[in-house]
């Protein structure tokens, strides 16, 4: 015989959900399409971010959780687990990239041209006070004489053909059905390539900025140059359940970014070698934060922090963000086992002696001169005990 | 056995939300169905799976949810507890969604739930085998402290090499003149994989030793599901000489239900004194309700009235 829990707890968080909402204006659906089209780059970093494109949603999100990022990101990506994944697009190509903006550091002129495309690059980070007051006049492009290309080779083609690059490995066949995929499937260390640049592309844009910044710095092997970077649109081609013909279902907006070293090849030989990163939507800092660190993961060994393992789980934007804000819950059983030890150990101090083992002097937690046998306790970064202990106790 | 109609009722009033029933999608569920198999299969291995996002933030119970929310039918009786209370905020958050989900029975009698999901503690009253525990895990890898590298850290595993987990304990033995750990104290389990029980006091990691009831143990945000099967042998790494023990609360009464011997939490007062509590919240209303006279279906416990565990000789 069961009966319904409802308890002083349910109705507090409930309240205080309500009083989150009543602390701001409500979200009209006129706000959410003004912010979807006000603000494209919020949206396109949690569509990035949350691994779904669906600008709409994203706005939603955003408008929803009052702005909060993390929020927004998680509201999405929680949608996305209730969704079954029918089908998956056939892969991209760069050159077949409906290209508005894209640019390389390494040579001053490239085949098909840099083209600029929309940037606040060149802005003067000065802030706009005439439209605060309205006063601001608007401002518009003026067409171009010719109309720029659609399409554009690519940086490393143009490379691989001079034998600078490694030559691309043949593709593997197209298989709808086994794409890798980190969102139905764990992931285990060595990842996948697939894996990786998944993982990459879904990252926390700070801790990507974070860990890149570290590498580009100097805590890295490299200085890379951006061999290209491409803002674009991207058709979503898929296969027609019944014809089984190729169709599109749409475009999405994308960005790219490669890094190109002098470190690859052999002394003998030595070759240009590659960090890539793309995302849905545009998102400059992080496409090319993460390819550096894309770059970084592939040396043999590269710095802690640039370690495949550390990098693709300490980005996680969901995880890391969750498991910060878990701080905040209740703690206080595993605190109290934690204090009995404390009480324990303060004791047998005063005593002496504890279940037969002579206790010497407490060594300081932080210390490291206590010796056995003469040795250091603890050595090769070895955790002393006492802070391991409070490792444990704060999970 | 129950029409179809009754089965499927819960899943149309989901449909309705526009969510599946029990929030995953069916490809979702069947995996951690399947690795929750596995995990039963072998004891205490950390089995890897996708894990979903779910409405609620990470590292806030996603773990142990992903797997009520696969198991649960329409005929369960659904108990959450977080520190061993019912009534705490993040506790009712996540018995709410899955009730909303599932359309599954909720209670705060531990006798009376089929699922108890928990975050770090396990009930006083004894489980029974037709009753599933699913503790929530913030950290799977027993062997986080010595090799923060999870690659590692499997093989490790892999060749059972745990000794320097034994070099913790006799460096604590050294330096403090006991174990140090607190809650989450690693335990083997059936003589062969070293395990965090989830951050249990270690008032409740004997509770698992050739426990009835089947615990599934799952970290969301690390991806990994694992099991102690019923029967299963469960021990906590300890000495020849130097023996695991629960916390000593001796003489602690809770000041609510007036009982001892079983795991309390510390109120501090404003006049610098102590207040003990009950920490399993149900228990202790069972107990007043009791004592006010009421019918209460009492179960019995793993620490009886004088504290003696209900497997003789196993604490030392």
């Amino acid at each position: 015989m069961a009966y319904v829990a409802t308890r002083g707890g349910e109705n507090a968080i409930q309240q205080s959900e309500q009083l989150f909402h009543d602390l701001r204006s409500a979200v009209t659906p006129a706000f959410v399409q003004n912010l979807l089209q006000t603000m494209p780059y919020l949206v396109d970093r949690v569509m990035s971010e949350a691994g779904l494109y669906a600008p709409e949603l994203a706005a939603l999100a955003l408008a929803q959780s009052g702005g909060d990022l993390y929020e927004s990101v998680l509201l999405l990506r929680a949608y996305c687990s209730t969704q079954p994944r029918l089908t998956y697009a056939q892969p991209v190509q760069s050159a077949d990239l409906f290209t508005v903006r894209r640019i390389s550091a390494a040579f001053r002129e490239i085949p098909g041209g840099q083209i600029l495309g929309p940037s606040l690059d060149y802005s003067h980070r000065l802030l706009r006070f005439d439209l605060l007051d309205g006063t601001g006049e608007p401002t518009a492009v003026t067409p171009a004489e010719q109309a720029a290309n659609k399409v554009y080779p690519t940086v490393a083609d143009w490379q691989r053909s001079q034998d600078l690059i490694a030559p691309l490995p043949e593709p593997e066949p197209f298989d709808s059905l086994n794409t890798p995929d980190i969102t139905r499937e764990p992931v285990a260390f060595p990842a996948p390539r697939a894996h990786r640049l998944q993982a990459l592309s879904r990252a926390d844009t700070g801790g990507t900025l974070a860990l890149g910044y570290a590498s580009m710095r100097g805590y890295g092997l490299t200085h890379p140059t951006i061999n290209e970077l491409r803002l674009a649109y991207a058709d979503v081609k898929l296969t027609h359940p019944l014809t089984g013909k190729p169709f599109s279902a749409g475009q999405v907006r994308v960005s790219q970014a490669e890094v190109v070293s002098t470190g690859g090849g052999t002394p003998e030989k030595p070759m240009l070698e590659l960090g890539f990163c793309a995302t849905l939507g545009w998102n400059e800092v992080k496409v090319i934060a993460a390819s550096m660190l894309d770059m970084e993961m592939n040396k043999p060994n590269p710095h802690p922090a640039h370690r495949e393992e550390f990098v693709l789980y300490h980005t996680e934007a969901v995880e890391g963000s969750g498991f910060c804000i878990h701080f905040k819950l209740p703690h206080y059983v595993t605190f109290g086992s934690s204090m009995d030890n404390v009480r324990n150990v303060r004791e047998s101090q005063t005593r002496g002696m504890f279940e037969g083992v002579f206790v010497q002097s407490i060594a300081k937690p932080t210390g490291n001169k206590a010796a056995i046998n003469g040795q250091p306790a603890h050595t090769n970064g070895h955790v002393p005990p006492a802070q391991r202990e409070q490792k444990a106790g704060v999970a | 056995m129950n029409n179809l109609t009754q089965l499927a009722a819960p899943y149309t009033a989901t449909q309705k939300s526009g969510y599946s029933y029990g929030f995953l999608d069916e490809f979702a569920k069947r995996e951690i169905r399947r690795r929750a198999l596995k995990a039963v299969a072998i004891p205490g291995y950390q089995v890897p799976y996708a894990s979903r996002e779910l409405p609620i933030a990470r590292g806030w119970g996603t773990g142990g949810l992903q797997v009520t929310l696969s198991v649960a039918g329409p005929n369960s009786v659904i108990k959450v507890i977080d520190q061993g209370a019912d009534d705490s905020v993040n506790a009712a958050n996540l018995r709410r969604f899955i009730a909303r989900m599932t359309g599954a029975q909720t209670t705060t009698d531990t006798l009376a739930a089929t699922i108890i999901q928990s975050r770090h503690r396990i009930p006083e009253e004894i489980l029974r085998n037709d009753q599933l525990l699913v503790l929530q895990v913030p950290d799977p890898e027993p062997l986080r402290g010595v090799q923060p590298d999870l690659s590692q850290a499997r093989i490790m595993h892999g060749d059972a090499d745990y000794s320097q987990m034994w070099l913790t304990l006799y460096e604590q033995l050294v330096f403090f003149g006991r174990f140090m750990q607190g809650a989450s104290y690693p335990v083997l389990v059936n003589g062969r994989h070293l395990m965090s029980p989830s951050p249990i006091p270690r008032w409740d990691t004997p509770k698992l030793h050739q426990a009835a009831h089947l615990t599934l143990l799952s970290a969301g945000r690390e991806k990994r599901l694992y099991a102690v099967p019923p029967y299963t042998d469960v021990r906590p790494i300890e000495f020849d000489d130097v023996f695991f023990q629960v916390e000593a609360q001796q003489g602690w009464r809770c000041h609510q239900s007036n009982i001892q011997n079983k795991f309390m939490t510390e109120l501090p007062q404003a006049d610098g004194t102590l207040l003990y509590e009950l920490s399993d919240t149900s228990y202790a209303q069972k107990i007043v309700a009791q004592a006010a006279g009421n019918a209460i279906n009492l179960g019995p416990t793993y620490f009886d009235d004088q504290g003696n565990f209900y497997h003789p000789g196993f604490l030392k």
